[in-house]
């Protein structure tokens, strides 16, 4: 049952585009709820198929916004716990402390405006970047500086022996503790931003985007919000209470 | 360390980190191409047009004059104009302020008082039935996006409230905006409020004070509660900063002339004074609400 939550809306989101009636799109009356099975949106398109295509995106978005995000804030981090000398440390981190000062979703949307035609993934993406860079460098400073890496240097190791399976391996509890949130995190702020119409095409079959877009047939059709909008919940509930029992069963 | 030495440096950071933010905005924006006057020409991209246009903005002159300028009229108030309206940007931010800070300060007198409340409450009867409900609860509820939840909410309660601002801020057009805004932190707040309480309760000083025979009220609320909501003070400064972020949703789907509506709006036109504006007031903003937090957090349980 728990794990119903999570599974439906990602066996619609990664099967659906297999399952929709291909190329055939409907255009028939705007906001009818007769036609089909949950009848049809704004653009006279039927709910169903467009729920049944509307999750690939965003699940995609999830998933490789954050293993990105933990691909390059983990060198990032690393590169400046390992770092001999201080200045290198220094000026790894310090830009990094400005962008707290700024909201996330804010940021997001300056770098949509700075970067037109950027890619949902890359913003969500560098959203993401600074706060896994300084976890990671907090939690490996202590191993980086330890004896072992000392002697893992002396003995001539390469850096990926020493840094990555090293280092990155002390700090591999700590990430593993921070996935949880961060997927459902990413997950999050991909549909914030669909739903306000960054790096998304407006008629797009997207979840986010079908809310907004039938927000107006509201009272006509409310299953074209209602559908995509129970889509979103569930798996975005799901999830954080999968993490948050996983989390809580060491 | 003294608080005076602490509040003195933090209070010299402050102005240093949204200088920096302010600059890396500027910056930012102009490193890029396509500046203004191509937005400006739009469907006509004739490039003498373009020059034109770039002359009448000043945007021929060197960066670092436009940079002097900017920088120079922010301390006067003065943050350029519009792009779009040609209006100047400060009095854009302060007409859309008034909207946001009613519904920032109405979630904010929900929020606080019902997460402290509910905190108390599960913390007091641990295990208890409203302590498991409200965990469950909790957890599902925090990873709802705004907008989700905000359709839910007009589909189940649109028949009896209002759902958009269009007829003015009124209490019953605030009730959905508030319950969608305070949603999600109100799941970590009261979460924060639980444990910091259920910690401080079982603590040594607590049950010295009740063998002293301090009534239990008391040391309840007295000496237990300031300890026990002290992190979720710092939890709050950082949900203000949410709650920037869930007015942008908040505003876009109820309709309220809020911030969020004028950011998006500007992010649509691509009208880079004012996103410069917004970004300059939420970095001050983001400053010194953290600022706020930390020195309430210090006065409550003054440590090391």
């Amino acid at each position: 049952m728990r794990r119903a939550l999570y599974a439906v809306p990602l066996l619609v989101a990664l099967c659906g585009p297999w399952l929709a009636s291909s190329g055939d799109v409907l255009h028939g009356v705007s906001y009818d709820p007769e036609t089909g099975w949950l009848g049809t949106d704004f653009a006279g398109r039927d709910v169903w198929q467009q729920v049944l295509l509307g999750g690939r995106e965003l699940v995609a978005v999830m998933v490789l916004a954050t293993a990105g995000a933990y691909l390059i804030g983990v060198l990032w981090g690393l590169t400046a716990a390992t770092a001999r000398r201080r200045l290198a440390d220094e000026l790894l981190m310090r830009p990094l402390d400005l962008l707290p000062a700024v909201p996330s979703l804010f940021l997001l949307l300056l770098l949509a405006t700075l970067f037109p035609g950027g890619g949902l993934v890359w913003i969500v993406m560098l959203v993401h970047l600074p706060d896994i860079a300084r976890l990671v460098r907090a939690a490996a400073l202590e191993a980086a500086h330890g004896p072992v890496v000392e002697a893992l240097r002396l003995q001539g190791e390469s850096w990926w022996r020493t840094t990555v399976r090293y280092v990155g391996g002390s700090v591999a509890r700590t990430l593993a503790a921070d996935a949880g949130t961060r997927l459902t995190g990413t997950l999050y702020l991909a549909a914030a931003a669909s739903f306000l119409g960054v790096g998304v095409s407006p008629d797009a079959a997207d979840w986010a985007v079908m809310i907004e877009r039938n927000r107006a047939g509201l009272l006509l059709n409310p299953w074209a919000v209602l559908a995509p909008a129970l889509m979103i919940i569930m798996l975005s509930v799901g999830l954080n209470l999968a993490f948050d029992r996983a989390l809580r069963r060491p | 360390m003294r608080p005076a030495g602490y509040v003195r440096r933090r209070l010299l950071l402050a102005p240093v980190q949204v200088a920096a933010v302010a600059s890396a905005v500027f910056l930012l924006a102009e490193v890029l191409p396509g500046d203004a006057a191509v937005v400006l020409a739009g469907d006509d991209p004739d490039p003498e047009r373009i020059a034109r246009i770039r002359e009448s903005l000043g945007l021929d002159r060197p960066l670092l004059t436009r940079f002097a300028a900017w920088a120079g009229g922010l301390p006067r108030g003065d943050f350029g104009e519009s792009l779009v309206s040609g209006r100047p940007v400060l009095g854009l931010v302060l007409d859309a302020l008034g909207p946001t800070a009613v519904l920032a300060s109405a979630t904010l007198a929900v929020l606080v008082p019902l997460s402290v409340w509910a905190g108390v409450a599960a913390a007091l009867r641990e295990g208890g039935r409203f302590d498991r409900a409200l965990t469950a609860v909790g957890v599902a509820l925090y990873a709802v996006p705004e907008f989700a939840l905000a359709v839910v909410l007009i589909v189940v309660f649109g028949g009896l409230l209002p759902v958009t601002a269009l007829g003015g801020l009124t209490p019953a057009a605030l009730v959905l905006p508030v319950a969608v805004l305070a949603a999600r932190p109100l799941c970590s707040l009261s979460r924060l409020v639980r444990a910091g309480m259920i910690g401080a309760l079982a603590s040594g000083y607590a049950a010295q004070a009740v063998r002293l025979g301090v009534p239990e009220r008391r040391v309840r609320y007295v000496h237990v509660l300031p300890n026990a909501v002290t992190p979720a003070v710092q939890q709050l400064a950082r949900t203000v900063d949410w709650l920037l972020g869930g007015v942008v949703i908040a505003e876009a789907v109820f309709v309220i002339p809020g911030l969020g509506t004028l950011l998006v709006d500007a992010v649509a036109d691509r009208d880079l004074p004012v996103l410069q504006g917004l970004a300059v007031l939420f970095a001050a903003t983001t400053v010194l609400v953290n600022l706020a937090a930390d020195l309430v957090a210090f006065r409550l349980a003054p440590r090391a």
